[in-house]
């Protein structure tokens, strides 16, 4: 009984404690000078922990901060006042450290 | 040889089946970016230029601009005001096109009168880029009541590696431009290295005449 109590509080800890990725596939990310407005426009956003960009898989992923979200709206404004368009949007679990990692190794 | 710079950039952009386009530096960085420029180009221009972007539609700005010409003692500094706007990009899986036009005006020192004249310039852009070649067609005009003169510019470029977000890039550039009003007869061909990273952009090289051709740029 006590570690099924336990096992609950664990898990409900686990699923209000954590940070999400917020990972967009987006269409024009071809230059890097050009694509730092995209980064700029994203760390303003007060539930930003990190962004990452990677024009090799047209990705921009955000980490937010725990228990933290941004909207797909809000989202997709900030990609498109910085003159991009966004394909698609998916929150994972994925770390910036493996998201970082996969665009070194070419994946 | 002189050619004609309309049969150079038409020929040129048939060879490689694309649209007239290159991905030169851009007038308008991102929205709520300062861009600095500072362009030596082989004696014959020098400018300095520093816009903000409110938008990524529009930037709005000045610069300083010294003609300097080849053939004559004739000599124009211009100091202008200027707006730049983006009509149209595409923005594709893997590459990137654009349209800009721009306009403005300030006052022109005609160095070989000693006159200061009201000018206007305008001019416009177009781009294509991935992340292994670009092209670019760009025209820049200025008129006054001594004076008019164009200058355009083609620069085509590839790339030996594709860059990403946190490498540098680097590009190797040929650039051909042609000026009218008795600045340089004839077109000027030069051969450049491109580098940038993040938000600094390096661009050096030569003319054919061995003069150097260099731009730096910053966006904040």
């Amino acid at each position: 009984m006590k570690i099924k109590h336990l096992l609950f509080a664990l898990t409900l800890l686990c699923a209000n404690g954590h940070a999400a990725t917020i990972e967009m596939t987006v269409n024009g990310l071809v230059c890097g000078f050009c694509a730092q407005g995209i980064e700029k426009t994203l760390r303003k956003n007060p539930a930003t922990a990190d962004v990452f960009v990677s024009l090799e898989n047209r990705l921009v992923a955000i980490l937010t901060k725990d228990g933290a979200d941004i909207a797909d709206a809000e989202l997709r404004k900030a990609l498109t006042d910085a003159g991009y368009d966004v394909k698609a949007i998916e929150r994972t679990q994925h770390s910036m450290s493996e998201l970082r990692s996969r665009a070194k190794a070419g994946k | 040889m002189n050619l004609s710079f309309g049969r150079l950039a038409l020929s040129t952009a048939l060879a490689l089946g694309i649209a007239c386009g290159t991905a030169a530096a851009k007038p308008i960085a991102f929205a709520d970016g300062t861009t600095v420029m500072a362009e030596y180009g082989a004696g014959t221009m020098t400018e300095l230029q520093a816009f903000y972007a409110p938008t990524f539609r529009y930037s709005l700005g000045g610069g300083h601009l010294s003609l300097n010409s080849a053939e004559t003692d004739n000599t124009r500094d211009i100091t202008y005001l200027r707006l730049n706007y983006l009509p149209k990009r595409w923005n594709l899986e893997s590459a990137q096109a654009n349209v800009f036009v721009w306009g403005g005006a300030g006052r022109a020192h005609v160095g070989e009168t000693g006159d200061n004249l009201f000018t206007w310039n305008a001019g416009g852009q177009v781009d294509y880029e991935t992340r292994r070649v670009y092209a670019s067609l760009r025209t820049d005009y200025y008129d006054a009541s001594a004076f008019s003169h164009r200058i355009d510019t083609l620069q085509l470029g590839i790339a030996p590696y594709a860059h990403d977000y946190e490498t540098l890039a680097v590009w190797f550039v040929v650039q051909a431009r042609e000026y009218t009003g008795g600045l340089y007869d004839g077109t000027e061909w030069a051969a450049l290295v491109r580098l940038f990273k993040h938000n600094a952009w390096l661009e050096a090289g030569a003319t054919r005449d061995g003069k150097l051709q260099a731009m730096l740029m910053f966006n904040f």
